[in-house]
């Protein structure tokens, strides 16, 4: 009652109730065993609820608990004994339901015996450590029912051809499935485990095993990837249906294991329709399949992203090395882009952007870029032919879109110094000849690429734009301070200042300049070298560019775009009709592989040979003579003759940008070694070359060799010295 | 009151109370009686006989049942118990299971 009223002193037994009648026990246990009967025989109704639970609390009261207990014990067996008997008899499909309506009258007389002995429950069963009543009726249940020779294999058996059956496409009773899978449950997990999901899954495992067997001889990929896809599907569907939560995870380690670990590599390798196939037909819906599905089972994605990578580094290495493909640098470029942005949908599409992936591709891409020495070169001339003509009328942000790519492509590139040249020069020609499309495009890049690279690697390419834009204030300063009537009738002149060493370097070859023309230099220079001091000026013939006026035979004219060499040449023709190659030579002074390409352009393509040639061929020989074309015509007024645009390098230019390459890294290692010694003091050869790579890997990748020699040059130099003891180690000397 | 919802208590001596169910499920024995599955005569007829506590006895322990659903609902108050009435009002609580 009250916590106040429930002091602690003690309560002697109820004297004057105890009866010593020794039948008393055994008589009240009979009411109570005709109770139990009569609950299993659903004849309740009749019973007095007080009386059952005033007699069991007597006899737990009186110290025959143990008597009680033992009586429900083997009462409770005896009646189950008896319900297993029905259950054995029931036939066929009605087996399932005899054993869960019985189950379900089972509980609930169960329940009911436990209200009766709740007395029992409270006071006798803990301070005698028996099993409750509730759980001893399970427990029961299990011994004499579930576990029963004849019922436990039936029922296996039942359950698992049920599961086959629905697997094969019939319609089951999953409520009834649901009950008895529950009551096993009920049982206890052990139960449930043992008599059920244990056997379960090796079934399942057979069953998938046989079945992917099936399907892998008669589908291709894709196909099956759906299959196991919708097994899969079935299977977790089955689980939320009538199985235990907990069952999931082993039943889908089932079927990944059957259907797709133990056939990975043949799924992904399978021909015409594997991963490859999936790749270069873009199947994206299959791809994303196979990566959920594949990711579920261990390596599976690295599976796929090792087949992707050596499929991506066979496609690049096939593209860059491809003798066709380097014919056109832009093709080449933009097949580049091209493959990479099919990949990154991909990857975006199939692959969930998963980093792994991208930084597969990346590492890709890597990899086959720089197995092609030109790359940087071509890298280059794409971005001078977009940036020539490729962007004419296309939007602000498009061009952004086509120079991030580009960027792209050149974080790939190991050797970005060898880019830079190139990139310089081309710059410079675009500048040279006014053809950049757009500054703000260039200079975009620019930035793109400080952001990359750092301050060191765009500060010459800023100063090209710098000098263009003194360039300018300079001509009209120089315009300004000549009289208007001195300049009238002389050429025209555009005079770019270029500082010396933001420049690509050029030898500075000379021509003789036609008089005309050296005239209005020689002002030009006496005007600058008066506002400048402690400058020096030297001409650079082979970049500028010349429009001449001139009228032929018919008296049209015309006006004739060509360069310095160009106009140089043609000037002569002024004075005479007719010149040899010698004469020619001579007169100018240009360098003879110049002089030739010069010629030829002037004397052998069709539609702008404003010269004659005898005799005539192609090529440009020693001993031929030039004439001025009296009869050449053409429809258009302004006559460009082929300037000298970007283009591929030659072999032999190639080699030599090489060289300049080789010869500008080499300050640049020295630089490395030195600064790392001066922070070290004392390093052993290794350690440095690993070091120096690390610190010029953003520009390029040294050569081991190389740096090897730049060290013993700098201990020639005495910068460092070897260790007297370890000859491995060196030492800098402050 | 409904007859659904109350239930008719019935001491030694035969004298009947009719009190709440609400009030009856206070005790753990009586709450069983009237909720176990399956129909004992107690849940069909609404009527419990406790032919071992006296009346007197009876009407505390209801006097209690209703005490103590107020006491639930926060109404501290002092339930009363003469002296004489504790050692067999204990020994119902036992049965009872209150």
């Amino acid at each position: 009652m009250s916590t106040q009223k429930r002091r602690n002193f003690k309560i002697e037994a109820f004297k004057h109730r105890v009866e010593l009648d020794p039948k008393y026990a055994e008589k009240t246990w009979k009411v109570l065993e005709h109770a139990i009967q009569e609950i299993y025989n659903h004849n309740a109704s009749g019973l007095s609820f007080e009386e059952l639970y005033r007699n069991a609390y007597n006899m737990v009261l009186h110290k025959y608990g143990e008597k009680l207990y033992s009586g429900l014990v083997t009462t409770m067996t005896w009646h189950l004994k008896e319900i297993s008997k029905i259950i054995e008899a029931a036939q066929g499909g009605l087996f399932l339901e005899e054993l869960n309506r019985k189950w379900g009258e089972h509980n609930k007389a169960l329940q009911m015996i436990r209200d009766i002995l709740m007395y029992m429950d409270r006071t006798f069963v803990p301070s005698n450590h028996k099993t409750p009543v509730h759980e001893l009726g399970l427990n029961l249940w299990r011994d004499n029912i579930i576990h029963s020779s004849k019922i436990q294999t039936r029922l296996l058996y039942t359950l698992l051809e049920l599961v086959h059956r629905e697997r094969t496409g019939e319609v089951i009773n999953r409520g009834l499935m649901r009950n008895i899978i529950k009551m096993l449950m009920d049982l206890g997990a052990s139960v449930y485990q043992e008599d059920f999901e244990k056997p379960f899954l090796e079934v399942s495992a057979n069953f998938y095993s046989v079945e992917s067997q099936q399907f892998i001889e008669c589908c291709d990929c894709g196909e099956y990837l759906k299959k196991a896809e919708r097994r899969l599907n079935e299977e977790m569907e089955r689980v939320s249906h009538y199985l235990d939560a907990k069952s999931e995870s082993k039943i889908t380690n089932v079927v990944e294991r059957e259907m797709i670990a133990n056939h990975m590599q043949r799924l992904v390798h399978m021909e015409n329709s594997g991963l490859v196939n999936m790749l270069i037909d873009d199947k994206y819906e299959d791809l994303a399949r196979m990566y959920s599905l594949f990711r579920r089972v261990p390596d599976g994605l690295s599976t796929i992203r090792d087949v992707m990578t050596s499929h991506l580094r066979d496609t690049g290495k096939q593209l860059v090395t491809d003798p066709e493909r380097l014919k056109d640098p832009v093709d080449f470029v933009q097949r580049l882009l091209d493959e990479k942005d099919k990949h990154d949908k991909i990857i975006h599409l199939a692959f969930n952007n998963d980093k792994t992936f991208q930084n597969a591709l990346n590492s890709s891409f890597e990899y086959f870029i720089n197995l092609n020495p030109r790359s940087p070169e071509f890298i280059s001339l794409f971005v001078d032919d977009k940036l020539r003509k490729g962007l004419k009328g296309v939007s602000e942000e498009d061009v952004e879109v086509v120079l991030d790519k580009v960027m792209m492509l050149f974080r790939y590139l190991q050797e970005k110094d060898v880019f830079e040249k190139y990139y310089k020069q081309h710059l410079a020609k675009r500048l040279l000849s006014g053809k950049t499309v757009s500054d703000d495009a260039e200079r975009s890049l620019i930035v793109k690429l400080k952001t990359e690279c750092g301050y060191q690697f765009t500060s010459k390419l800023e100063g090209m734009f710098t000098d263009m834009k003194t360039s300018q204030d300079t001509m009209q300063g120089f315009y300004a301070s000549q009289s208007p009537e001195t300049s009238a009738d002389s050429p025209t002149l555009a005079v770019q200042v270029l500082t010396t060493g933001s420049w690509p370097t050029q030898p500075t070859t000379t021509c003789n300049l036609p008089a005309e023309i050296l005239g209005v230099c020689e002002k030009f220079r006496t005007y600058y070298l008066g506002t400048h001091t402690g400058r020096r000026l030297s001409w650079q013939t082979n970049m500028g560019t010349a429009d001449l006026k001139a009228t032929f035979g018919k008296g049209q004219k015309h006006e004739l775009n060509v360069s310095t060499y160009q106009m140089c040449i043609l000037m002569l023709f002024n004075s005479s009709d007719r010149l040899n190659y010698r004469e020619i030579e001579q007169a100018t002074e240009i360098p003879a592989s110049d002089l030739k390409r010069c010629l030829q352009s002037l004397a052998c393509v069709k539609g702008k040979n404003v010269l004659r040639k005898e005799p005539m061929s192609k090529d440009i020989g020693e001993d031929d003579v030039f004439f001025f074309n009296d009869k050449f015509s053409s429809k258009f007024y302004k006559v460009k003759i082929g300037t000298v645009v970007a283009q591929k390098e030659s072999e032999p230019e190639k080699q030599e940008t090489r060289q300049r390459v080789e010869e500008d890294r080499k300050p640049q290692i020295e630089a490395a070694i030195v600064r790392i010694m001066k922070s070290r003091r004392v390093l052993d050869h290794n350690n440095i070359v690993a070091e120096v790579t690390k610190q010029l890997q953003s520009r390029f990748l040294p050569n081991p060799v190389v740096i090897k020699k730049r060290i013993e040059s700098l201990i020639e130099r005495e910068f460092l010295e070897r260790d007297k003891v370890d000859r491995k180690l060196y030492r800098y000397l402050a | 009151m409904k007859k659904e919802e109350t239930v008719k208590l019935i001491s030694a001596e035969g004298f009947e109370f009719i009190i709440d169910k609400k009030a009856a499920m206070v005790s753990q024995t009586i709450r069983n009686m009237l909720t176990s599955p399956g129909s004992f005569a107690e849940t069909q007829h609404g009527e419990v006989r406790f032919p071992e506590i006296s009346t007197t006895i009876l009407e505390k322990i209801c006097q209690y049942f209703y005490w103590s659903l107020q006491f639930a609902s926060g109404k501290e108050t002092e339930f009363h118990i003469e002296p004489e009435l504790t050692l067999e009002l204990l020994m119902a609580a036992n049965y009872l299971h209150t």
